[in-house]
């Protein structure tokens, strides 16, 4: 290390350490380089330096170098105002201590409130929020007009939504969308889609083949030449359809944003989004318990995605393995995906059954038992209200059919699960699905709602329950 | 009132304390005798070193020497030290703390020898 290196080192110290000491330090260092020859003794020397310029800074910073042999100033200024000057005052150690720790405090005060914000907070008038309704507040509240990728909420909405409010919440949240010219062709050609689609899809073929005639008489007789823009067309076809159907959740949507050609998947990010909300509400089942009776009970408000929620269910289930008998609560239960519908149900058996599913092709399959389930002899029952809705109503109604179950309570709501038909780019459609007979020789539940087998009021239906798996328990342990 | 800087003292000031006992020194001194005294585990660079006479200066535990440069036996102009009799004081209760610290050391027969 050559002498200007060292003096460059000397620059880190306080102005006043080297006005006072630079010339003796540099002294210092010629003094030991004079005396110490050798490269073993080179080198101490240069590390000795090195640790010394990291040990004694700090001591240099703390010093004040106030010069304590200088007369003071009112006496030299016989009379004169005198002032200390504070720049050369060093930090002193308690204000370096009292800084530091008030920025950890502003930094952990900061860090705490991130950990706090959500970006899909659980929020509900009832406090509690359904997966359901955390989709529905993001389609309803959270798009800002006009800003919202019409695709994201297609995928979000498609990935937790259930089958039936979907469609409406869906177009009611893309409707937002304003203002964007529609050519005459591209008129015509929504107008002729729309009345296919229609024709093809709706529950009812009767009313659907009235409606499509309705469009076309209209078109042809020119009623929609004077619609230019999208939303006013989208509403006048609707108002056209519902008025024949008297179905109001038949409607044409418009959107400014490009409709895909079909709901993209959910990207890892939003998948994973998914699963955190099904782990912190524990796959939305709010009780399992074994009452006093012995009797299992199960209250769960949704059919989540059963890649993200069968094993929380099965193990869910499996505590319930030593009852006599087994209570679904579905009065709460809002639907969901058809796969564990299907994947709760094949607990329940110990050999195939016939499989009614409206939304797949064909629509019945055997489903396979889960291997020695432990719950499959066992007699259950499914409380039902009013509520009950889409996929609740389709365990509900299969188990009824299937004689595996007893239904207590109110009819079910009744739900279409309608399903969201494109358009164009810029239009779509909510249509209730063609209804199409059940294997088991009913009508399904759709517009009807599952019948109960024991038809009480939601509010007495647990009591009413117990009361019967009482008896049955009674009837199967005389077996 | 505010806490001292030399509370507790380092060891390096009180080894220049005890430099400083028998003689005046100047800075290059100084570093040579606390290194004789400690058999070389101290050798005091610059920083660590005028920082410390800085602090016992401020304190009023030493104080420069005016000495002319023949005196000095040199051409440049070296500041010479000399302990004060607070110096003297504070290093010799701090001699005494260490002793009393190492007296049970020796007790318990961890420490050998008389030096304590």
């Amino acid at each position: 290390m050559s002498e200007k290196i060292f003096a460059c080192l000397l620059l880190c110290y306080p102005p006043a350490f080297r006005r006072r000491y630079q010339e003796e330090a540099l002294q210092l260092y010629r003094d030991r380089l004079g005396d110490e020859h050798g490269m073993v003794s080179r080198c101490r020397l240069y590390f000795d330096l090195l640790i010394d310029a990291i040990t004694g800074l700090p001591r240099a910073w703390r010093n004040t170098y106030a010069d304590k042999g200088a007369p003071s100033l009112t006496s030299n200024a016989e009379g004169t105002p005198s002032f200390h000057l504070l720049n050369n005052q060093p930090l002193r150690p308690a204000s370096i201590v009292f800084g530091s720790t008030l920025s950890l405090a502003a930094l952990s005060a900061f860090v705490f409130m991130m950990s706090l914000a959500s970006r899909y907070p659980p929020s509900s008038t009832s406090g509690w929020s359904s997966p359901i309704e955390s989709v529905m507040e993001r389609l309803n509240h959270a798009l800002p007009p006009g800003n919202e990728d019409v695709t994201t909420a297609y995928a979000s909405a498609a990935e937790g939504a259930s089958q039936g409010q979907l469609t409406t919440r869906i177009a009611s949240a893309i409707s937002i969308e304003t203002g964007v010219a529609v050519g005459n062709t591209e008129r015509d050609h929504v107008i002729q889609a729309a009345a296919s689609i229609l024709v093809a899809h709706y529950v009812d073929t009767q009313k659907a083949h009235e409606a499509s005639d309705l469009l076309l008489i209209h078109q042809k007789r020119g009623d929609y030449d004077a619609l230019s823009d999208g939303p006013t067309l989208a509403e006048r076809l609707t108002q056209d359809i519902q008025g024949s159907t008297q179905d109001l959740q038949v409607a044409v949507q418009y959107s400014r944003n490009a409709i895909p050609n079909s709901p993209p998947t959910p990207s890892a990010v939003q998948h994973e989004e998914y699963r955190a909300a099904m782990m912190r509400q524990n796959c939305t089942i709010e009780k399992v318990q074994m009452l006093s009776n012995g009797i299992g009970y199960m209250k769960f408000n949704f059919f989540p995605d059963p890649t993200v929620c069968s094993e929380v269910f099965h193990r869910s289930m499996e505590q319930l393995s030593q009852s006599r008998a087994i209570i679904f609560d579905l009065r709460d239960n809002a639907g969901g995906f058809p796969g564990m519908v299907a994947d709760v149900a094949a607990e329940l058996f110990d050999h195939p059954v016939l499989w009614y599913n409206p939304r797949a092709t064909p629509n019945a399959s055997l489903l396979s038992p889960v291997p020695d389930s432990k719950l499959a002899n066992k007699p259950v029952y499914i409380l039902t209200s009013s509520r009950t809705f889409s996929g609740a109503e389709h365990f509900t109604y299969d188990l009824k059919m299937l004689k595996r179950a007893t239904v207590i309570g109110e009819a079910t709501r009744g739900g279409h699960p309608g399903a969201p038909y494109r358009v164009d780019d810029h239009f779509w459609m909510a249509v209730p699905e063609v209804r199409r007979p059940s294997p088991y020789g009913t009508l399904d539940w759709q517009g009807l709602g599952v019948e109960p087998d024991v038809k009480v009021n939601a509010s007495d239906a647990m009591g009413t329950a117990q009361q019967l798996a009482m008896k049955s328990r009674s009837k199967w342990a005389a077996r | 009132m505010p806490k001292r800087k030399l509370d507790p003292l380092p060891s390096a000031a009180f080894q220049i304390l005890l430099s400083l006992a028998d003689d005046e020194l100047h800075g290059y001194g100084i570093m040579r005798q606390v290194e004789e005294q400690t058999n070389g585990h101290i050798r005091l660079g610059p920083g660590t070193l005028y920082s410390s006479i800085q602090a016992l200066v401020e304190e009023g535990l030493i104080e420069e020497v005016d000495r002319s440069p023949a005196s000095g036996g040199g051409s440049e102009r070296r500041r010479y030290y000399r302990l004060t009799s607070s110096g003297r004081k504070l290093a010799r209760s701090e001699a005494e703390r260490l002793a009393d610290l190492l007296r049970p050391a020796r007790a318990k027969r961890i420490l050998r020898g008389d030096y304590v």
